[in-house]
């Protein structure tokens, strides 16, 4: 299987300019780069095709009336191979085999729960299973976890 | 009423018995509701009723005699139940039924009926003989009991619903209200980081990696707070575990172990915010770079006993380290005062001590009596 290299391309979609802008730093403060930032379910599907994301952070409310889940869907026929992390404050609002996304980070994270999470995930894509205990900021999908051999409840 | 055809009549009904019989006097005076009819004859007719008979249906003997008896019946009176006496007069078996019946004057009552055949020695039905009771007090007792019954059960159905309605409305109020408070601290959080990069000398950085830091906890808090199914309760043993994983993997240059021993020590949500910032001084302290050296390990342990709520944080070297310096717990500043006044506020005490091993205890106990 062809793994992804650090530095890791990255899709931002985030309605919020404000947090979209932060997470966008972080993510550069990390190492990583961000491939595009977009605010809603039209947004991502007016991106390029050819440039798959390696990572895609998602929001669950997003502009126009769209739904995180909706970019979910749309990413997994687009980027099969995206690693798709919802970012939501509504994680209650996920369904439990996360609709086949990979996992959550739950708002409001904190600089440091974010940038753990970014790190875990990071190990996690490259070169997995992680070595890094998994943070208390980032939830694994059930499947994502069995991948790596992490029971899910494991902390 | 004329004695003498009274007496014929009687005599009318061929019974072996005899005039000025005693029985048949008995069945003339009872108070007992009694008529006798006829099978043998066209259409069942009636061919003796008593006086109370007359009493009960307001008809005279005239009026009575050789009609048959469904001339009780009226609008209201159950169809169900007029083919269940027809059906036993047709069968020759005996019934006992409530059925309702119109006296002359047009008003109803409910007949507590028993009907029996009266067969001869060859076993032939001869008369039908049949006894009324008005039972309507009994009766409207216990339709009123079942639409009472019915009522106060549509009664229950419709306030539950209602409850029901009322809770799922302040769960969804909760949910929308708890959301947008997240959002806005996710907010708070990503404008501090914002403005921290724009800091441009090291002194306003750490003020503002300061700031960032507590604003974090209380995100971290409020992350835990509607995590839990009972939103009023806020465990500060998985809350501390969680703030000490993020605070040390946060950090390249630290490399700090957590052991956790946690036993269920929930405080109030109403609290969940101070002494949430108090368990952050306590750990931001411990872990400044003046004790990368000394301190590898957490120690958090928390639990409930009748009294209180228990938190141990425990800092400093791992078991098979060579004893180099301690680790050192001083607050100091705002550090200091965030912890004691909050302290006060939420009446907890905030202890510390060093251990035989050279590392730092913090206890942090919260009294339940103020919980």
């Amino acid at each position: 299987m062809n793994r992804p290299k650090a530095p890791l391309s990255i899709l931002v979609v985030e309605d919020e300019f404000i947090i979209a802008m932060d997470i966008e730093m972080m993510i550069e403060d990390a190492g990583h780069q961000v491939l595009a930032v977009a605010s809603s379910l039209q947004d991502v599907m007016a991106l390029p095709a050819d440039k798959a994301p390696d990572v895609a952070l998602v929001d669950m409310q997003l502009a126009r009336g769209s739904t995180g889940l909706q970019v979910n869907s749309a990413i997994q026929k687009q980027w099969p191979d995206t690693i798709v992390v919802f970012v939501t404050a509504n994680p209650k609002k996920i369904p439990d085999d996360f609709d086949g996304a990979h996992g959550v980070i739950a708002k409001p994270f904190s600089s440091a729960g974010f940038v753990a999470a970014l790190k875990y995930l990071e190990e996690g894509v490259c070169d997995p299973p992680p070595v890094s205990p998994e943070p208390g900021s980032f939830v694994a999908s059930p499947s994502f976890a069995a991948q790596w051999g992490v029971s899910p409840e494991g902390r | 009423m004329d004695e003498r055809e009274d007496w014929h009549l009687t005599e009318a009904l061929h019974h072996e018995q005899g005039r000025g019989d005693p029985f048949a006097a008995a069945v003339r005076a009872t108070r007992m509701s009694m008529v006798i009819t006829d099978p043998n004859l066209p259409d069942n007719p009636i061919v003796f009723a008593n006086d109370a008979f007359q009493r009960l249906s307001g008809y005279d003997r005239s009026e009575i005699i050789g009609r048959n008896c469904r001339f009780m019946q009226g609008p209201h009176t159950d169809l169900d139940s007029i083919a269940q006496i027809r059906e036993a007069v047709g069968k020759g078996t005996d019934i006992s039924i409530d059925i309702l019946n119109y006296r002359k004057d047009g008003t109803s009552f409910w007949n507590g009926l028993y009907l029996s055949p009266v067969r001869n020695d060859d076993g032939t039905i001869r008369f039908f003989f049949a006894s009324q009771l008005d039972v309507t007090d009994r009766v409207d007792v216990q339709s009123r009991m079942a639409r009472e019954k019915s009522r106060v059960e549509a009664e229950v159905t419709r306030r539950v619903a209602e409850l029901r309605d009322s809770l799922d409305a302040q769960r969804l109020l909760l949910h929308e209200v708890d959301h947008r408070v997240k959002n806005n601290m996710t907010m708070i959080g990503s404008i501090l980081r914002l403005q921290l990069r724009e800091a441009a000398d090291s002194d306003t950085a750490e003020m503002l990696r300061a700031m960032m830091t507590r604003i974090d906890a209380l995100a971290t808090v409020h992350r835990h707070l509607y995590q839990a199914d009972d939103v009023t309760r806020f465990d500060i043993g998985s809350y501390a575990v969680n703030l000490a994983s993020d605070l040390t993997q946060s950090r390249a240059d630290c490399d700090i172990r957590i052991r956790a021993d946690l036993g269920r020590a929930e405080v109030p949500a109403g609290q969940a915010a101070a002494i949430g910032l108090i368990v952050n001084e306590i750990l931001t302290h411990m872990i400044r770079p003046e004790n990368a050296e000394a301190g590898q390990v957490f120690d958090i342990s928390s639990r409930t006993t009748p009294a209180r709520v228990e938190l141990s944080i425990g800092f400093g070297p791992a078991e098979m380290a060579v004893r180099g310096a301690d680790p050192v717990y001083s607050p100091s500043g705002v550090n200091e005062q965030i912890i004691s006044r909050l302290a006060a506020q939420t009446r907890t005490r905030v202890a510390w001590s060093r251990t035989d091993q050279g590392s730092i205890q913090v206890t942090v106990v919260i009294d339940k009596e103020n919980s």
